[in-house]
């Protein structure tokens, strides 16, 4: 079951969910609209799953970054996000994937945990200008069913700064 | 929770989802397929900008076929009117057509509750593919709101 608007800020209300900053306006009939924070990375080397991938800091300022296609971007939303009862789900605005925008390159779906500033997968089609703040995404909760264990995602839900992938150090590579 | 084809049938008759025109042979076991408008357009610009006019060329799909381009966006539209004021449809490929590494929307699959119209498709392909007219391209699932 996904979750209305009423009831995502009755949610927030309540404190089982986090949005913060939290701004109304920012509701759509099912989803809430996110940000996009001026702190981006591009990974520049994925050539092997085992290794850690090398990235380079890019700052997105007032008059706007062109990301070309090809390149994979890593970003972060502007609001810490997430909830212990529902369960995320990450992706780009309809505006934006219009102009060719990829937002979370196939994982788009969050697990239940501690809010943190959510690590965005960014690729382009086209080139693209991109803005500091713009808004970038949004955000849809869903009823989960069954007991929940959150231990496993007390570690992603640390990270506030976009994070590259920890592949590398999963055992059983 | 998500519709079962039986489910979204029942829930058309009852007029609680609109799919216009309505195929019965269109129903999957828990989605809905849908084809694709034989319209398309691609941007003119080299750099797009969220904060400018960027201006787009129309294509037609010819009979005989259109190929795409991996280094485009095309933007299309559904053939059929599709929206509920009570489940929340999201958009998807359908295996064939993924398979073919195409991919009908770019990361925004979701439709708002209320919206009832040609849905919006962002197609980009991975490789040249060749697409024709009225072809089957995407699916429809409908999803309960609280």
């Amino acid at each position: 079951m996904i979750l209305t608007a009423k009831e995502i800020s009755k949610e927030v209300k309540k404190g089982n969910i986090t949005i913060d900053p939290f701004d109304e306006k920012c509701l759509k009939p099912n989803s809430y609209i996110y940000h996009l924070s001026p702190n981006l990375i591009q990974v520049l080397d994925v050539g092997d799953k085992r290794k850690k991938a090398k990235t380079k800091e890019l700052l997105i300022k007032e008059r706007g970054l062109i990301l070309e296609p090809n390149k994979l971007y890593l970003g972060t939303t502007v609001e810490e996000i997430g909830s212990k009862k529902f369960v995320t789900s990450l992706i780009g605005r309809n505006s934006i994937a219009k102009l060719g925008m990829f937002l979370q390159i196939t994982a788009d779906l969050g697990q239940l945990g501690k809010a943190h500033r959510w690590t965005l997968e960014i690729k382009v089609v086209q080139r693209l200008r991109i803005y500091p703040n713009m808004e970038i995404g949004q955000v849809t909760f869903w009823v989960p069913k069954g007991d929940i264990d959150i231990q496993g995602t007390e570690f992603y839900a640390k990270q506030n700064e976009p994070y590259p992938s920890q592949l590398y150090n999963e055992k059983g590579k | 929770m998500i519709l079962t084809g039986k489910e979204i049938q029942k829930e058309v008759e009852k007029g609680r989802i609109i799919i216009d025109p309505f195929n019965i042979e269109d129903v999957e076991t828990n989605s809905y397929d849908f084809h694709i408008d034989s319209t398309l357009y691609t941007y003119k610009k080299d750099i797009l900008d969220p904060t400018e006019e960027n201006p787009l060329e129309e294509i037609k799909i010819p009979a005989s076929g259109l190929i795409l381009s991996p280094k485009k966006i095309y933007i299309g539209k559904t053939k059929e009117v599709i929206g509920s004021d009570y489940f929340v449809p999201i958009i998807k490929g359908r295996s064939s057509t993924g398979r073919l590494g195409i991919f009908v929307n770019i990361t925004a699959d979701l439709i708002d509750l209320g919206s009832i119209q040609r849905p919006t498709l962002t197609i980009h392909v991975v490789t040249p593919v060749k697409i024709y007219p009225n072809t089957k391209i995407g699916q429809v699932t409908f999803w309960v709101a609280k």
